[in-house]
């Protein structure tokens, strides 16, 4: 029965990884608030976070000679500091952009064009 | 265990610290900048210089003149267990970015830019950026590769918006960031595709992977290494502001101030090219010298460490047999083969689309710094050609793909001074007269011919025509592209191109040499003598003198790939 008939592993993660993706992608490519946006990035990032922890676990990979290791633990680590850091600088913008238009509405965006 | 704590401390200790000088040198101007508000005496020392002096400091510590000198052998190392490569390449774009950032901090001094109470904060972001951009240039290891996209991206959607008042600027930033972080997240999922399917993040390790991969195994994996390379491709297009990832760049470009445009236009691309270089020779090309084989990540070994009593099954990753110079179709194995066709078609087409887009958009532009952002996205283009050539040609000679890439690194140091006095004429002119717009340049010959002259022989120069370096750097690209009956389209293609900037390259030359002054206002006469006609004359000089003159550069150029394909 594929997938559903087999114990936890790896694959079982990373459906879940494909689905914050494809649902952060959704948000980003349907949402007009640009704090929307933002979400749908962070929820991209944690998709592929959750990839890199369920490939380095050993646990869940069982025996493969296509092992990530410890390598897949320390990329989400660093990948949850700058998704901390990328959300503040972009907020700070955010917020710029309200304070001269009055609306965080990525729509309204457009002054510059050509 | 003490053996591997002893390993990686001399491995530190000794190899990398000492490889990584520059970068900590720029570290430790940024932490100075910041730290250096705290005292009471910076009010009286200008910022600019410890700016200035930090970079010029990381210069001399990277010595390109000495590292790219002919006959010096510096051997290439992987630094911190493989996650950055030193070599000439590195080298070449390390003294390229430095040196860029050195006189891009005295010309936004000269242009005024940054005031008293932004200055620092310009800087720093100037700097941090620079950072990361060092990182990407030397990259071994996809995480790296991320790491350094977001360390060169994330100052820089701040410096766009660097002029907190205006609408369009903080639009701008909006849409750099918006943008900016979408492609990041997409491209970090690709790289958690490759991950997953490679088994390692280090990028000889990967196409060793790739390379023994059985047959069988590499048709079920095909599907999810296609997908994550296309989401890797996502993330490098956008650095490098290729069609169909290129949106914010105009106006980005026509938002924030000239200052920041030439940085974006020069550093950004250049760092981003030497990615794009990293990660294609990493998927495509199996390196035979100990780089990959002898020196494996510490990961790897910790791996093995931790699960000793397994027993080590990531064997393949071991050294392949040095049988590459004398490759042949039948040796290359299927996977690494198809991995080559895939890039070298995804790259020419990257490359052909984004040029031609870029010059057929340029033409209906009124405001000059959109048209030379539509430029830089053509030149993007162009300088993406020599990858694909090197791709294709890599398995039968190693020795022409060396060639193409250096044609890389020429054309991205005439690019330099082209963009960098492009962007000062533009900075400089707005400081006379508040305007962007190619309409206020009528007639401007009548008051300011020096500018003009400079400014027509950038524009000449980006253009491509004889003498100028422009030409130079093409010739250079288009050379590397005869070498394959496969990219003969992209030739003819990218000959097409030169021919279609040629409108309106020169329209904007046409304006400011022929039209009639406006009736309405004194247009400003700009003296060559003050410090930004200096400047300018300075950004031209080589700019002329590189296209009559070109065998120094292409030495340079020539020294800084010898190590690559090896």
């Amino acid at each position: 029965m594929g997938i559903l008939s087999q114990p936890i592993g790896a694959s079982h993660m990373m459906v879940v990884g494909a689905v914050m993706f494809v649902a952060g992608v959704v948000c980003m490519a349907t949402k007009r608030n640009a704090l929307g946006v933002l979400m749908g990035v962070e929820l991209v990032l944690n998709g592929a976070n959750i990839n890199f922890v369920a490939l380095g676990s050993d646990l869940l990979r069982g025996d493969t000679p296509y092992r990530l290791g410890l390598e897949g633990q320390f990329v989400s680590l660093f990948v949850i500091v700058l998704a901390a850091a990328e959300a503040a600088v972009a907020l700070a913008i955010t917020l710029n952009f309200y304070n001269n238009h009055a609306t965080v509405d990525v729509d309204r965006a457009d002054e510059l064009k050509g | 265990m003490f053996e591997l704590i002893e390993r990686l401390q001399h491995n530190t200790l000794q190899v990398s610290l000492p490889g990584f000088q520059p970068e900590l040198a720029i570290c430790a101007t940024i932490v100075l900048l910041l730290l250096g508000r705290m005292l009471p005496f910076t009010r009286w020392i200008d910022t600019l210089w410890i700016a200035l002096g930090g970079t010029l400091v990381a210069l001399y510590l990277a010595r390109p003149w000495q590292h790219l000198a002919v006959g010096t052998d510096v051997a290439a190392t992987p630094l911190f267990d493989g996650m950055l490569q030193l070599d000439t390449f590195t080298i070449y774009f390390r003294g390229v970015l430095l040196l860029f950032v050195a006189l891009f901090l005295i010309f936004s001094r000269l242009s005024g830019i940054p005031d008293r109470e932004d200055a620092v904060d310009i800087y720093a972001l100037v700097l941090g950026s620079t950072l990361g951009m060092m990182l990407m240039a030397s990259a071994n290891h996809l995480f790296v590769v991320f790491m350094g996209i977001e360390m060169a991206s994330v100052p820089s959607y701040a410096l766009a918006g660097v002029l907190k008042g205006r609408r369009i600027s903080s639009e701008a930033a909006l849409k750099y960031a918006i943008f900016g972080a979408g492609t990041a997240g997409v491209m970090l999922y690709g790289i958690s595709l490759l991950a997953g399917a490679l088994g390692t993040l280090h990028l000889p390790t990967m196409v060793n992977q790739l390379a023994d991969m059985p047959e069988a195994e590499f048709a079920m994996r095909q599907t999810v290494l296609l997908s994550g390379g296309l989401m890797l491709m996502v993330g490098l297009a956008f650095k490098l502001s290729a069609v169909p990832f290129h949106f914010w760049c105009p106006d980005v470009f026509e938002g924030a101030p000239a200052e920041v445009d030439a940085f974006l236009s020069v550093a950004s691309k250049a760092a981003a090219l030497a990615l794009l270089v990293r990660v294609a020779i990493g998927f495509g090309h199996v390196p035979t010298s100990s780089v990959a084989a002898v020196d494996r990540p510490t990961s790897a070994v910790v791996r093995t460490v931790a699960f000793a009593a397994q027993p080590a099954v990531d064997a393949p990753v071991a050294a392949k047999a040095a049988d590459d110079k004398a490759e042949t179709p039948a040796t290359v194995p299927v996977p690494l083969a198809k991995s080559r066709r895939f890039m070298v078609g995804l790259i020419s087409l990257l490359a052909a689309v984004t040029a031609t887009f870029g010059n057929l958009a340029a033409y209906s532009q009124t405001n000059l710094k959109r048209l030379l952002a539509y430029s830089t996205i053509a030149h993007a283009g162009y300088m993406m050609m020599p990858v694909a050539a090197a791709l294709a040609v890599v398995g039968r000679d190693p020795e022409l793909a060396r060639e193409s890439i250096s044609a890389i690194c020429f054309y991205i140091g005439t690019y330099l001074f082209m963009n960098l006095g492009a962007f000062a004429v533009v900075a400089f002119v707005r400081n006379e007269t508040r305007s962007e717009e190619i309409r206020d340049y009528a007639g401007m010959i009548r008051r300011s011919p020096g500018l003009v002259v400079c400014f027509g022989i950038i524009l000449v120069s980006l253009l491509g025509l004889p003498p100028m370096s422009g030409f130079a750097a093409k010739l250079l690209v288009f050379k590397s592209l005869v070498t394959d009956p496969q990219l003969y389209t992209l030739l003819i293609i990218g000959g097409l191109n030169t021919v279609l900037s040629l409108v309106y390259y020169l329209r904007v030359v046409k304006v400011m040499t022929i039209d009639a002054e406006p009736q309405d206002r004194v247009l400003p006469s700009f003296s060559m003598l003050t410090p930004g006609g200096v400047f300018i004359t300075l950004m031209t000089i080589p700019v002329a003198g590189l296209g009559i003159w070109w065998d120094p550069l292409n030495v340079l150029a020539q020294q800084a790939v010898r190590q690559l394909f090896s």
